[in-house]
């Protein structure tokens, strides 16, 4: 099971700085962030780093709101027209997200899509069983 | 079962009959000070005597301006070499309100705090805590003076500094503590923090609560955290302090001491007694107070008598817990809004947090109401939907409420900041 760290914010100066001074100070290695909003002055910050069961414990000791949530992350290629068909494979697995976000991948050819599936019953098998390339735990956290 | 059973279960008939005796020894004694002997209703009663309790109601209000009016010695009855002691209170918004005893009155006084203790099963072999300021604040002396009367080994621990409060409580293995409700959330946390849990590493069983107005909500969920019985003291500095009125262990109402106090509950625009059972202003006049009598003063506390007996065989009658004072209404889009109201819904969700704010502003000409409210740690998932419904089931609820759509704005556990001693709920940014 992979996990991403999502912690509520309020939209205020210097909020975001908080978690990311609590990251660096344990040396955990930020891998991709995604940042929500909504119009009454908060949102949720989405993080997949490099040790989220620490991340979760050091962010709720220092006050903040934070959880973890699963996710799985799948490779696509990084050329026009790879996110359309990864897209099609995830229709077809019956699997309907409402969270998700990308990433380009430093190895010549690929890109990552991380979808949040907490809330998205079995969809980590359904995904596994049409053949998807799912990215292990070690390669999406980069330990 | 009582600290004075004949006092305490006297049949209403005996009641009143003692209460008009203690009455007119009252008015005479209030007519020797200089602002009361200028009042001729007062001057006039005293001449021909009250055969009737129900002819306090031709006599004229005290307020609290009228204190005010009198500051510092206009309402002294009695030669200042009497007076042993003065409470005040911190007149930040203009001359403070002084209250005088003589050494009756502080026993008196002392007296009735035992009683109310006594009636919420504190007992002598009790170690008894009192997390209150003390100095001019009554909420120190009061209970202090109580405690001692009652025999319980007191521990004067005085406001604030969480971690001796501990320290105190697990040393000297307090059974009792004394704060406001605001500011026992604080203190849990400290607990926890310490890795402490207050239901097992300390031998609390009872905890008493006032001077603040509170909900039942929050009194309940002050007994979980600590795992003990919480009563609802309640009391003013013009009325002495606490011991005016508490919760026995029906915990249904609290009593207010009628062989110390005339209780009226009155309309607060119409000046009239509301009808029995109905919320009003709480009016008082004392009976037992010699350096300082009061005649129906106006507490701008809201309540309403509980109708029917006690199951306690007290029969003194019940106030019901206070419902807010009448100068913390404020109104918005003409709809008359009380900050418990508000509390009420927001404490029934499991996921609020005890800490909320009321912001009032005028926003494109028009009064908005703005409440912030802290989601609790445990509850966050991280799903922005749920969070998002959250919002909108609590919007709906306070509108169900007070009629006034209000804007509410999740914020992070802990970031409201914290009052020092009662809490402040409500910010009027409104331009006047």
């Amino acid at each position: 099971m992979t996990y991403q760290v999502s912690v509520f914010l309020e939209n205020k100066l210097g909020r975001l700085e908080k978690v990311t001074a609590v990251l660096k100070q344990a040396k955990i290695n930020i891998r991709s962030i995604h940042l929500n909003h909504t119009a009454n002055g908060w949102g949720i910050l989405n993080l997949v780093v490099s040790n989220p069961e620490l991340a979760l414990r050091l962010l709720n000791e220092g006050g903040m709101s934070a959880a973890l949530r699963e996710i799985v992350v799948v490779k696509m290629a990084d050329s026009p027209g790879g996110l359309d068909d990864l897209l099609k494979g995830i229709a077809s697995a019956g699997v309907n997200f409402t969270n998700a976000y990308g990433r380009v991948v430093d190895d010549g050819g690929s890109a990552l899509l991380v979808i949040d599936i907490q809330d998205i019953p079995d969809a980590r098998i359904k995904l596994g069983a049409i053949g998807f390339d799912i990215v292990a735990d070690s390669q999406v956290y980069g330990v | 079962m009582y600290w004075e059973k004949e006092l305490e279960t006297i049949d209403r008939k005996a009641l009143e009959s003692l209460q008009l005796d203690r009455l007119n020894s009252s008015l005479r004694q209030a007519v020797k000070s200089p602002s009361y002997c200028r009042i001729p209703e007062i001057n006039k009663i005293v001449k021909s005597g009250m055969t009737s309790i129900a002819q306090l109601g031709e006599l004229p209000f005290t307020t609290k301006e009228d204190l005010r009016q009198g500051f510092p010695w206009g309402f002294l009855s009695t030669d200042k070499k009497n007076v042993v002691r003065l409470h005040s209170s911190s007149g930040t918004t203009g001359n403070p309100t002084v209250v005088y005893h003589n050494r009756n009155d502080l026993q008196s006084w002392a007296n009735l705090m035992a009683r109310s203790l006594f009636s919420a099963g504190i007992r002598d072999t009790d170690v008894f805590q009192n997390m209150s300021g003390y100095g001019l604040f009554t909420g120190g002396l009061g209970f202090q003076y109580g405690v001692e009367k009652l025999g319980c080994l007191s521990i004067p621990s005085g406001a604030g500094n969480s971690l001796r409060q501990i320290k105190l409580m697990r040393d000297f293995g307090t059974t009792v503590a004394h704060a406001i409700p605001s500011y026992l959330g604080r203190l849990f946390e400290v607990f926890k923090d310490e890795g402490l849990d207050p239901r097992q590493d300390t031998q609390l069983h009872t905890l008493v609560i006032g001077a603040e107005p509170h909900t039942e909500e929050h009194r309940r969920r002050i007994e979980e955290l600590f795992g003990v019985k919480a009563y609802n003291s309640f009391g003013l500095s013009e009325m002495n302090g606490p011991g005016v009125a508490f919760e026995c262990t029906e915990q249904n109402g609290l009593h207010v001491w009628e062989d110390a106090y005339v209780v009226e509950i009155i309309d607060p625009l119409t000046l009239q007694p509301v009808a029995a059972g109905e919320i009003g202003e709480l009016v008082m006049t004392t009976l037992d107070r010699q350096a300082m009598p009061l005649i129906r003063y106006r507490t701008r506390d809201l309540t309403r008598f509980i109708p029917g007996p006690c199951p306690c065989g007290r029969t003194h009658r019940r106030l019901d817990r206070i419902a807010g004072r009448s100068d913390d209404m404020f109104i918005i889009k003409g709809c008359n809004i009380f900050p418990m109201q508000i509390e009420g819904v927001l404490l029934k969700l499991p996921e609020v947090g005890d800490d909320y704010r009321i912001i009032i502003e005028t926003i494109d000409d028009q009064d908005e109401m703005l409440i912030e409210v802290e989601v609790k740690k445990q509850w966050f998932t991280g799903d922005l939907d749920f969070l998002a419904r959250l919002e909108n089931h609590i919007v709906r609820l306070i509108r169900d409420e007070v009629l006034v759509r209000p804007q509410i704005k999740l914020v992070e556990p802990g970031s409201i900041p914290k009052s020092e001693g009662k809490a402040v709920r409500v910010f009027d940014h409104r331009q006047k």
